[in-house]
């Protein structure tokens, strides 16, 4: 069984060849403090709901979201979203749906089935 | 089955707001799914700094509550090219490129990913773990049009970079 923290990304910010960037900023948009300055490296996971990048605050004591249903990390939007409805649907069943869905809309004369190339 | 680049050179973002109009050329990407049907993942988003003084940039990596109609790739932007020179390109292949005759809208509520570092001189990268991709699935807003864009406060330098991504 894998463990969650192996399926974190990567995310660097790469300053130290220029000026950086102010705290203000880089905690308005989900850094830490002093993100901005030098070189920042951090993990980060992929939210299973809404596929939102997290950059993982090492410093956080706040629990993480996290969905007993799909058994992965979810950002703070969708735990938020879940413990109103309790519902789980990733990105990946979503993808699912709108693939099936498109696939049944589809012009069914741009589709190819087998007794039709036999016939040609 | 197919792995894209997706690349810009010395592309200006300027600050749009969510829900309103890129402007053609004037935000570094965005990628479309070439067909209703069609996925792709994003693993992988490099962007490096080319301004010649002090310029924070603030990009969002965004789905599109409207999509982008005949995205092309635009000046500085480059259609997305298959990584191994020998793979087999899909039936119709997943657009990318910054002009369009209708440019996309950022969604106000499905920003994905924030980067924000001092152009001069500075780069910022995000890697996916595999199995972890960001996935653009069609072609129609919001889950199949992706875009890369300057938001309310960034500063107008230029970027270069490029986004890797794989239709599956």
């Amino acid at each position: 069984m894998k463990s969650l923290r192996s399926h974190e990304g990567y995310m660097l910010v790469d300053n130290r060849n220029g000026p950086g960037v102010d705290d203000a900023t880089m905690i308005a948009l989900g850094y830490p403090a002093g993100a901005g300055r030098g070189i920042y490296e951090s993990a980060t996971y992929t939210c299973s709901h809404c596929n939102t990048v997290v950059v993982i605050e090492p410093r956080r004591t706040r629990e993480r979201g996290y969905c007993r249903k799909c058994s992965q990390r979810i950002c703070d939007s969708c735990e938020a979203l879940k413990a109103q409805n309790f519902e789980c649907l990733t990105v990946k069943e979503l993808a699912d749906i709108v693939q099936e869905s498109a696939e049944r809309h589809a012009d069914v004369q741009s589709i190819i089935l087998p007794w039709e190339k036999s016939r040609s | 089955m197919a792995k894209y680049a997706g690349n810009w050179t010395s592309v200006t973002a300027t600050a749009i707001a969510d829900t309103t109009a890129l402007t053609d050329n004037n935000y570094p990407y965005a990628i479309q799914g070439g067909t209703s049907t069609q996925r792709n993942v994003i693993s992988d988003i490099m962007i490096g700094g080319e301004a010649s003084s002090s310029t924070v940039i603030i990009l969002k990596c965004a789905r599109d509550s409207t999509a982008s109609a005949t995205l092309v790739a635009g000046t500085g932007g480059k259609a997305p090219v298959l990584l191994d020179g020998s793979g087999t390109a899909p039936a119709t292949a997943p657009l990318g490129g910054n002009s369009a005759s209708t440019d996309p809208q950022r969604s106000s509520t499905l920003h994905l990913i924030n980067f924000s570092f001092n152009a001069f001189g500075g780069i910022s990268r995000w890697v996916a773990s595999p199995g972890y991709e960001i996935h653009v699935v069609g072609n129609t807003a919001s889950l199949g049009d992706l875009s890369l864009s300057g938001f309310t406060g960034t500063g107008a330098a230029a970027t270069s970079g490029q986004i890797l991504f794989e239709t599956v």
